[in-house]
């Protein structure tokens, strides 16, 4: 399924800045409201904006399949590994950077990308049932 | 130290999806698999206590903690999940894409169950309860058999209605109190109507979670169209989780004598309902399936006597001989499941195992089950005392026409795996009977022959000719009345409390 003219320019124009902002909401969420979740799924709003309007099979060959699940589940080892690292400074997920916010930055970012690629990868099943393009 | 008892899994989980995506070797999905599962083990012999993850304050923190209320479920999840874990590598055979998928959902069912019990607060117990069952309905639908898919559907549906009322419940709970850490909970919880409210919702939600007597409609299905590994994690471990929560909510929130004394009729009810329905099957793995609901009654009746430690050790006991029944029926009935089509004549090493978890799931001496009915019955009074002593026989009836349809039967080839794993279960249920101090009882004697006899008359009647409750055809109407039952038994409770 392929939109329009003005949809598709539209899209690859609004992109790659719904991409700047899901990265400034991760990196401020301690800050200000939002967070790794949040803007996990603004990354991934991006990348589903992209396919639904220049279609499944054009952005599948830029963006395979096997990133997302790779991106998701290496993510989601990350996340345990930060916890785990808590270890040797006294307890799982103590706070032991020494910047503002801690380590909470870095859990917002994992999140982020965590949510995004498993977002973007559930959108990807979906569509093989849909039998797009 | 101990959470990361819940992170091991989780991690080992990730790296299985890596490795996959990558295409790596079997043997180092396999290794992970196996790291996965055994690792935590490793921690609960280590670590002990409590402590707030973090480091943060307990107001505000995740309290998690092994006590001698949650050890047993932990030791019993921690032993039937290693053994299941090496039963399901060679169950799954890596002839197609599922299985690496399949291990990673069993490593989130195993992070899933410790976390509940390793759990001190409500919330944190419902979120890590919901990740083993979301993990346990995807499994169930793993299952190639017809029906399995309706089965896991059924499942699902009803299993995410009690959830929604149950977090509901917790935010009354939350609302009423100011915390969600049970100590605390405990200490600030003053007898109102809200509290009460809350009390009867989470507690209808739970029975529906563990699979206990009105709410037990999609147990059987569930339990028993799952591939077998599955099944016995299912009746093994999920339906504790619950349990545990119901631990939780009762030593924390003031339960009235009504509630108590409703939590004990259904609990006996259970007990008895169970124990009919079984009788009356001719699907081996189904009168395992109704077995569950009968011994969760036990667990629901140490519960409502707030007899905590009683429940906490059936638990376990019920995990060990429940899982290794599951795993050996099902490695036996391969081909078919229908009872008197397949058995162990051929084969004496199974044989001896069918029998061992028999008769500790009957609670005969000197196996585990004895010394968890012992500890249950020890909180009753008078005519309950009895209620158990019945149970107990008709428990063994039950089992003497498993044995007996078994031992007519011959199987086909049974992998050295599955043989193994069936009797380190049978063994582990005698050897922690006795290392708990469960001593001979005579008596047993004149109950397994009281159950024989039963048996034996109950055929001759032409009891077990019948067949009741056959395969559901209609899932979205199955699905409706199911409900109904859930939300009626669920105003009832409500109403009890009424002042």
């Amino acid at each position: 399924m392929k939109m329009s003219t003005v949809v598709r320019s539209t899209t690859k124009m609004i992109s790659p800045f719904l991409v700047t902002y899901a990265a400034y909401i991760m990196l401020y969420g301690h800050l200000s409201p939002g967070g790794g979740f949040q803007g996990g799924v603004i990354l991934a709003v991006a990348v589903i904006l992209l396919i639904t309007s220049h279609g499944y099979k054009k952005v599948r060959k830029r963006f395979k399949f096997n990133w997302a699940s790779l991106i998701e589940s290496s993510a989601g080892a990350m996340l345990v590994l930060l916890g785990i690292a808590g270890i040797a400074f006294g307890a799982f997920y103590s706070n032991f950077l020494p910047t503002e916010g801690g380590v909470i930055v870095p859990f917002n970012v994992i999140v982020g990308l965590e949510v995004g690629a498993a977002f973007t990868f559930v959108f990807y099943i979906l569509l093989r049932w849909v039998e797009s393009d | 130290m101990i959470p990361l008892m819940v992170a091991f899994p989780l991690l080992f989980g990730f790296i299985i999806v890596i490795l996959d995506t990558l295409r790596a070797k079997k043997i180092l999905i396999k290794a992970s698999f196996i790291l996965g599962a055994v690792l935590p083990a490793g921690i609960f012999l280590v670590g002990n206590g409590r402590e707030i993850v973090g480091g943060w304050s307990r107001v505000a923190g995740i309290e998690v903690g092994i006590g001698e209320i949650n050890a047993p479920f932990i030791a019993g999840e921690l032993m039937l999940f290693t053994v299941v874990a090496f039963y399901s590598l060679s169950y799954f055979d890596f002839r197609d894409k599922k299985t690496a998928k399949a291990l990673v959902l069993f490593l989130l069912m195993h992070a899933g169950l410790l976390g509940a019990f390793l759990a001190r607060d409500f919330f944190n117990f419902y979120i890590y309860m919901e990740i083993a069952s979301v993990s346990a309905f995807a499994l169930v639908a793993f299952s190639e058999e017809p029906g399995s898919k309706k089965a896991a559907f059924k499942y699902l549906i009803l299993s995410l209605l009690a959830s929604y009322l149950f977090i509901f419940a917790i935010g009354v709970i939350y609302m009423e109190t100011g915390y969600l850490n049970v100590e605390l909970v405990a200490e600030n919880a003053l007898p109102s109507r809200e509290l009460s409210t809350a009390l009867g919702v989470a507690f209808a939600s739970l029975l529906l979670k563990a699979g206990i007597f009105p709410l037990h409609g999609w147990l059987p299905d569930a339990h028993s169209k799952a591939p077998t590994p599955v099944s016995a994690l299912l009746s093994g471990l999920v339906v504790k989780a619950p349990a545990y929560g119901m631990i939780l909510l009762f030593s924390a929130l003031p339960v009235g004598e009504s509630l108590k004394t409703a939590a004990m009729m259904v609990a006996v009810a259970s007990i008895f309902f169970g124990i009919v329905m079984a009788l009356l099957q001719k699907d081996a793995k189904r009168l395992l399936a109704y077995h569950t609901v009968s011994q969760m009654g036990y667990v629901l009746l140490g519960i409502a006597t707030f007899n905590f430690i009683g429940a906490a050790y059936y638990a376990l006991a019920h995990s060990l001989f429940k899982g290794g029944l599951f795993l050996s029926v099902g490695s036996l009935g391969t081909r078919s499941r229908k009872l008197g089509e397949f058995g162990y004549r051929n084969a004496p090493l199974m044989a001896f195992s069918v029998l061992m978890l028999s008769l500790a799931i009957g609670g005969v001496s000197p196996f585990i089950g004895s010394y968890a009915k012992g500890l249950i019955s020890s909180g009753l009074e008078g005519g309950l005392k009895w209620t158990v002593l019945a149970g107990t026989i008709g428990t063994l009836v039950s089992f003497t026409k498993l044995n007996y349809h078994l031992s007519r039967g011959e199987t086909e080839d049974l992998r050295p795996s599955w043989k193994l794993s069936s009797l380190v279960l049978a063994l582990t249920t005698l050897g922690a009977g006795l290392y708990l101090g469960a001593g001979l009882k005579p008596t047993d004697v004149i109950y397994i022959a009281a159950a024989v006899l039963t048996f034996f008359g109950l055929r001759a009647l032409g009891v077990f000719e019948r067949e009741v409750e056959s395969e559901a055809k209609d899932v979205g109407r199955d699905v409706n009345v199911l409900a109904a039952v859930f939300v009626t038994f669920m105003l009832a409770v409500l109403l009890l409390q009424w002042p």
